[in-house]
């Protein structure tokens, strides 16, 4: 069965999603994720939607899903490379998705998930 | 023809323009309606895209009315903008204005507003990190 590579870099995971997300790839998405972020410890999780070019409501939630579940887990998630037509879709749904961070490309998102990263970080050293 | 006009008409009324490196600006005038909305949720989208901009200054200087629905649509345009990763600030808003989405009952909470493009854009150029300085 197909799935969504994980790449880890550093501190954090890096899920380039390539092809089109149907309900069964996004329900293991979510799986391979969520135990992936368990397993390695990450503190990151970069999502780069930008060969997306469909979404439903389905997907949507699942984006939203991954970063709540993402957050128990220690983990900050970031969305980026959104299309223009996929932001109208999930606002015209109403998922405007307010628990997840959003960046323009990846290399806005890796900046994003640095300063967090960074923010946590100095926030326990100075303890 | 007249239909061609109103296409026009469109998308003469929606300019997105670039104030700096990363911050643009999205001047509205007129009456906003759903069609016009949707048009200028695209061409912003699409200007954020193109600039790589991370802030977006949404003006309504220039639009005379806020009802609920009007309000519902700009509230749509920045949570767009912000799946996009662009933050949106919302100028120009007249003391008028600023009674009537009260009493409407508008939640405008989660949106930075300012009551000039002035301070959008310096708040803007703060969040960049950058300041204006006299030349001594």
């Amino acid at each position: 069965m197909e799935s969504i590579p994980i790449l880890k870099m550093g501190k954090s995971l890096l899920v380039s999603i390539q092809v089109d997300m149907h309900d069964r790839l996004a329900m293991r998405l979510q799986d391979d994720l969520t135990a992936r972020i368990a397993q390695t410890r990450a503190r990151g999780v970069l999502i780069d939607i930008s060969a997306l070019e469909v979404v439903d409501s389905f997907i949507g939630r699942m984006l939203a899903n991954i970063a709540a579940m993402a957050r128990i887990l220690d983990a900050r998630t970031v969305v980026v490379g959104m299309r223009p037509a996929v932001a109208i879709t999930l606002v015209e749904l109403g998922l405007s998705l307010p628990g997840v961070r959003t960046a323009l490309n990846v290399e806005k998102g890796m900046e994003l998930i640095a300063d967090m990263q960074a923010g946590g970080e100095n926030g326990r050293h100075q303890t | 023809m007249i239909a061609r006009q109103q296409q026009e008409m469109l998308e003469l009324s929606t300019p997105v323009v670039q104030l700096w490196d990363g911050i643009v600006a999205l001047p509205l005038i007129g009456t906003l309606d759903s069609a016009r909305t949707q048009i200028v949720m695209e061409s912003l989208l699409q200007k954020i895209v193109e600039t790589g901009a991370g802030i977006a200054v949404i003006d309504i200087t220039g639009v005379p009315m806020v009802d609920t629905l009007v309000a519902q649509h700009l509230l749509k345009t920045v949570a767009a903008a912000r799946l996009m990763g662009a933050e949106c600030i919302i100028s120009g808003i007249r003391p008028q204005i600023a009674q009537t989405i009260v009493h409407l009952g508008v939640d405008l909470n989660d949106v930075i507003t300012k009551a000039t493009l002035a301070d959008a854009f310096s708040i803007a150029l703060q969040r960049l990190g950058l300041t204006v300085a006299h030349r001594t």
